[in-house]
């Protein structure tokens, strides 16, 4: 068996770059990353589902967290939007009334944009595997 | 695009909730559309049955 020819540093750069180029892809717009990959059910189901939840929480007023969160959980708060990409920078766009967490509905819509954000990011993780060959 | 403020019940939200995580779950769990579409499902139902059942549970507490 022949040994393997070290991989050059351009061919390695090049390697890497495609992944990371779908992984800044799927979070920017969600389920651009699997489009790019022709992985259309994945693309679909990832765009339907963090659009939906991002639009459903903002129908029920919940809280986008500002980048100046004064608290770590706000902090956090602002990771977990950011993570749903181009839903995040139309939140003003979309949640023209403003967050009203003085109600029950205000609070779970603040929930719903997170989990938004995080299934967004579930999405990222996996396209950027697919795309290194790690996952099928 | 202005979108009117929803007044969902809590039950309604939790289900679109379940409906749309269970989506995710499915694409990046399981690989043929048959296997999705069950996964989902099962997954969607598996997220009532507990949410209600920890609503029953809790019951108790709030009265």
């Amino acid at each position: 068996m022949a040994a393997e020819a070290p991989l050059s540093e351009s061919h390695t750069k090049q390697n890497l770059a495609r992944p990371l180029l779908v992984a800044l892809a799927g979070w920017a717009v969600p389920g651009l990353g699997h489009l790019l990959l022709r992985r259309w059910g994945r693309a679909l189901g990832f765009f339907l589902a963090t659009g939906g939840l991002a639009i459903t929480g903002y129908a029920m007023r919940g809280e986008v967290f500002s980048p100046h969160s004064s608290d770590p959980f706000g902090a956090l708060g602002f990771v977990a939007d950011l993570g749903s990409g181009i839903f995040y920078f139309v939140a003003h766009i979309l949640e023209t009334a403003g967050p009203d967490i003085s109600r029950a509905a205000g609070d779970y819509g603040t929930r719903l944009i997170a989990a938004s954000g995080i299934v967004n990011l579930l999405g990222v993780i996996d396209a950027y595997g697919i795309a290194r060959g790690r996952r099928g | 695009m202005p979108i009117v403020a929803a007044r969902l019940s809590h039950l309604v939200a939790m289900a679109i909730f379940a409906l749309l995580v269970s989506v995710a779950f499915a694409c990046v769990g399981r690989h043929t559309t048959a296997t999705r579409i069950k996964y989902a499902l099962v997954s969607f139902l598996l997220f009532l049955a507990i949410g209600v059942g920890i609503a029953w549970l809790m019951y108790p507490l709030s009265r």
